[in-house]
């Protein structure tokens, strides 16, 4: 409610560049990261919230073979998750997981339970569905999207389909829609392309340069928001992909990330390279404002 | 094997032959179990054999089992061969009904083709001679409807070569009806070709229609006439849009007073038709543009002819009658006066957009800039004068319209200058119009706005806010001011501190705007520059890459557009790096360099730690602070998001030291141009170090460069640069 609250902090050895939110952790409010070193030991750091709402507290650190360039939790097992590494020079990315009584053992190693390893050259992001159970997932790396079916049980992801973005289409990143499985968008040099998994098809396109960052509205249909690297924030109906429904002014340098609140209509958080993360209200009918910095 | 065992092992046997002699894909491979054991019923079965089945029988069985298996399969033999003879006989009946069908349909087919053919030869005979006919009869046709045509024409010429007849007829009949429908159906074709084929025609309709008109005049004013007679006549003389004088009019007023004294509610509805034609004609006039001289002169002849009618016709009550219809009237003109000043204001800048290289003025902006500021102030001062007029005028329908005039003009600067605040958005594409028709061309961006142009209404905006405003509020409150038609209680129609503020908001907007346009444009450099090599197998660095000649270029052209058209700062602020704590300068000074006892390496390496070590203990520089209407600020905003964009696109690579260097290069490079078009050289020194810093991060072996090898190449660079432009200012 006022600007500039101070917030919690939870200090990491290396520089980290993710953070996800354990969403199938329904008990606490739990976070994975893990550090970006080139050359130091890399390390994945799960923290929770404690129930004072005070600190943020370590509940496990577990060591990772290298850099990590994006992480995210898989939305219905709290223990598992993917990451997406580099050596340097060479990409890879793999699903973990923490292993059962990590508190109580000496020194916790992560297990893997699959590679992805159909890729060659740089690995963007790998996204699970963001509502419920689905043993699938995709990877996107600068010039295809991949479909994988995992199987957790046995240990092995293996690729369903493949498709090329095209001549000239440099993907950077995506989000799956929530509300249809089939459904992903990829964001990409000069354009967000929207994909039909069972076709692996381009079906249409917001045509927008330099888009870093997309997230679905969970509530509503239809609804993306958008964070562009100059221009701010905006927010998208998917039906009348021409102009946007609404613009927020964003960051003073360039919007790096954004994600809509799951429970509440038209809460929008937005992070940026000004070093400020910013929590804007913007309902789709009424006006909006940003509320705190931090 | 006890016979016990066997049916249980032939049941299972069995079952399992038939399934696997379903499911296997060949015959052959079944397994040879049966054939092993044999059993009873193994008798429909490919691997049947006939002594084993029979030694099987003979085991097995008595006599009487024998005799009656024996009676048993004579009869099925009996069956099948019953059902045998059936089934070939069906066989054969249906292949004999199939032959006999199709012969006759090859015989009912074998006739059609000829049929056909013949068919399609006659067709074509009738089509060709159809077209035959066509062809034929084409011509006759088109001269047919060329001469009906002609024929057509023909006759209206008759028909005006005849009017000057018909109407003097007309006139001997008095049939002036039927006179005045002849000549308005021939109006049109006088008014196209009256001067140039029809003029004898004219003339003499002309001279018949004076005459007409002249004894409708006479019948309306003479006494003597019916009443219906004069009606009539009064008609059609408006039909022929005879300009009845109003004084004519009046004349005939009176008269009809005299003879109709009841007569009265006919003619007010007359004379206030004729009052609200006059007030409409006006609308259309003012719709043109024309100064408030010409309005008065317009307003002054009608309310010259209201009063007389006034004179005649009291209960019309034309003047306040009157009032309202000149309300609508002055309304209008107050309102596309306005309309007007904002179109100038519009074309003014818009030639900006016009192709800026081929104009011939070295300063396109500044030219700009002078030409939109004269055009606003003037253009307000000039409407201003002229609305005055209308209040200095003491025509009395003036004196009674002046406390909604002030309002009008009050409110009308209000409307204005909130619709030029919007088209300045609009015409810097900052604003997306949301109607949807407009939505799709806003969308694709198709119209490029030029950046020179959202500079010059930033400024032009602050002129707004600060100069214009204040002098309309001057004059209004001289002229304008006191007693409007508003109540108290609406408060004054132009609100001053609402329009300063909307368009000191709207001034700030457009010049975040120029710089985020403008540093789009460098971040697209940028980008390029740093996704397209592999920074991973990087050579060793020959020396400054180009992409630092562009980028200096860059913000050399921004600088000869804001020099154009911003102020300078008020102080320069000089900073000298020594007075720093810091030792991350690594400037090139020989002098130096000599005296060093280290090792290079060494030296270079724990520079870096220090500026790590130094960064914790310096003070936290302001990177993003508010952008001010000086060159200086705007230039050094740029700079400082370009520096920004360049450290986050160089987190986003992995280096291995060749390229680390190559980037240590470049930004030393920089380090002295950038510095000497900014305002504030610390917040450079602190961006570029900041990339360094990433740089080193996020390489595989942060080993720097040598000064002595950074120094040569820089120089290197600098002697290139003088060699391709011998004139350095």
């Amino acid at each position: 409610m006022q600007g500039g609250s101070s917030g919690i902090g939870y200090g990491l050895k290396y520089q980290a560049r993710c953070i996800s939110d354990v969403k199938a952790d329904t008990d606490h409010t739990s976070f994975i990261t893990g550090t970006l070193s080139l050359r130091e030991e890399n390390e994945v750091h799960l923290i929770r919230l404690s129930s004072g709402g005070t600190e943020l507290i370590c509940e496990g650190l577990f060591s990772h073979p290298n850099e990590i360039w994006d992480l995210s939790s898989c939305p219905f097992d709290q223990r598992i998750f993917s990451t997406v590494f580099s050596t340097g020079e060479s990409y890879g990315a793999a699903i973990w997981q923490i292993p059962e009584l990590y508190g109580q053992l000496n020194s916790p190693q992560l297990e893997r339970i699959a590679s992805l390893d159909a890729h060659v050259g740089k690995i963007n992001c790998v996204l699970w569905w963001p509502s419920g159970r689905h043993d699938k997932l995709i990877s996107i790396d600068d010039e295809n999207l991949f479909l994988w079916s995992l199987d957790c049980s046995k240990k092995a992801a293996q690729v369903q389909s493949k498709e090329s973005s095209g001549m000239l289409h440099y993907l950077s990143g995506g989000a799956w829609d929530p509300h249809d499985v089939n459904a992903v968008a990829a964001t990409c040099e000069s354009s967000v392309q929207f994909w039909d998994l069972r076709t692996m098809k381009k079906t249409s396109a917001i045509e927008r340069a330099h888009i870093r960052n997309a997230n679905y509205d969970m509530k509503k249909k239809h609804i993306l928001v958008t964070a562009e690297d100059e221009s701010g924030i905006h927010i998208w109906d998917l039906r009348k992909p021409k102009i946007p429904v609404k613009e927020l002014p964003g960051h003073t340098h360039w919007t790096w990330a954004v994600t809509c609140n799951p429970e509440y209509d038209g809460l929008i958080l937005s992070a940026g390279t000004d070093s400020t993360v910013n929590l804007w209200l913007a309902p789709i009918s009424a006006g909006d404002e940003p509320n705190s910095e931090a | 094997m006890g016979t016990d065992d066997v049916p249980l092992d032939d049941k299972a046997k069995r079952m399992r032959d038939l399934l696997s002699s379903f499911y296997s894909p060949d015959p052959s491979s079944t397994p040879n179990a049966p054939s092993k054991h044999g059993t009873l019923d193994a008798i429909n079965t490919t691997s049947f054999d006939p002594d084993q089945y029979m030694n099987l029988l003979v085991q097995k069985s008595n006599l009487e089992a024998l005799l009656k298996r024996h009676v048993e399969m004579a009869a099925e033999i009996k069956n099948l061969d019953t059902d045998l003879q059936m089934l070939v006989y069906e066989n054969y009946n249906k292949f004999i009904s199939a032959t006999d069908s199709i012969k006759r349909m090859k015989s009912n087919i074998v006739g059609m083709e000829a049929n056909m053919g013949q068919l399609l030869d006659k067709i074509m005979s009738v089509q060709s001679r159809s077209d035959g006919v066509n062809t034929s009869l084409f011509e006759k046709r088109e001269h047919i409807e060329k001469l009906h045509r002609t024929r057509n024409l023909l006759r209206k010429v008759q028909f005006i070569y005849d009017l000057p007849a018909r109407l003097g007829k007309c006139i001997k009949s008095e049939a002036y009806a039927d006179a005045v429908k002849f000549y308005t159906g021939a109006m049109p074709i006088f008014k196209a070709y009256g001067d140039s084929s029809f003029q004898d025609c004219k003339r003499a309709s002309e001279d018949a229609v004076a005459i007409i008109v002249k004894n409708l005049q006479g019948k309306l004013f003479s006494d003597s006439e019916s009443i219906q007679a004069r009606a009539e006549a009064a008609v059609l003389l408006k039909q022929l849009d005879f300009p009845a004088s109003v004084r004519e009019f009046a004349e005939a007023i009176r008269a009809y007073r005299i003879i109709f004294p009841d007569s009265g509610r006919q003619l007010i509805t007359l004379a206030q038709d004729l009052v609200i034609n006059h007030f409409e004609t006006t609308e259309q006039y003012v719709k043109r543009r024309i100064s408030s001289a010409n309005l008065l002169g317009v307003l002054r002849t009608i309310w010259a002819d209201v009063l007389l009618m006034d004179e005649v016709l009291h209960e019309a009550v034309l003047p306040d009658f009157s009032l309202e219809a000149a309300q609508g009237a002055v309304k209008k003109y107050v309102a596309s006066t306005f309309t007007y000043l904002l179109q100038d204001i519009s074309d003014v800048l818009l030639r900006v957009n016009v192709s800026p290289k081929e104009a011939a003025e070295e300063h396109p902006l500044q030219v700009a800039l002078e030409a939109s500021r004269k055009a606003v102030l003037q253009g307000s001062m000039d409407v201003l004068l002229d609305f005055c007029q209308f209040l200095d005028d003491d025509l009395g329908l003036l004196v009674k319209l002046r406390d909604f005039i002030i309002d009008w003009v009050q409110e009308g600067f209000q409307g204005f200058l909130s619709a030029l605040d919007d088209r300045f958005l609009l015409l810097s594409g900052r604003k997306n119009s949301s109607s949807p028709d407009q939505g799709l061309t806003e969308g694709a961006h198709s119209e490029k706005v030029l950046a020179g142009l959202v500079l010059v209404l930033a400024q032009l905006s602050i002129f707004i806010e600060q100069t214009v405003i204040p002098r309309i509020t001057e004059e209004i409150a001289a002229s304008f001011s006191g007693g409007g038609a508003r109540g108290i209680e609406n408060g004054p129609a132009f609100v001053p501190g609402e329009i300063c503020r909307i368009f000191r908001s709207a001034g700030e907007k457009l010049l975040h705007h120029y710089v985020n346009m403008r540093t789009q444009r460098v971040s697209a450099l940028l980008r390029k520059r740093f996704s397209t090599p592999n920074w991973v197998k990087h050579k060793e660095p020959r020396e400054v890459h180009m992409f630092v000649d562009l980028f200096l270029q860059e913000l050399k052209a921004i600088g000869i557009e804001v020099k154009q058209i911003l102020p300078q700062g008020l102080l320069r602020k000089h900073w000298r790096s020594d007075s720093n704590g810091s030792t991350t300068s690594s400037r090139s000074n020989p002098l130096r360099d000599d005296k060093m006892s280290r090792s290079n390496t060494q030296r270079a390496r724990s520079q870096l730690l220090e500026t790590h070590l130094a960064k914790l203990f310096k003070q936290k520089v302001e990177i993003f602070t508010k952008v001010e209407y000086t060159q200086e600020s705007v230039v050094t905003t740029i700079v400082k998001l370009c520096l920004k964009s360049l450290q986050e696109f160089v987190r986003l690579q992995t280096f291995n030291r060749s390229g680390f260097q190559q980037i240590q290069l470049d930004i030393q490079f920089l380090r002295t141009p950038l510095k000497e078009i900014v305002e504030d050289e610390a917040v450079i020194d602190f961006l570029l170090d900041e990339v360094i810093v990433a740089a080193s991060e996020r390489c595989l072996d942060p080993t720097p460069l040598e000064p002595p090898i950074l120094d040569r190449l820089i120089q290197a660079k600098l002697a290139k640069l003088k060699e391709q432009n011998p004139i350095t200012p």
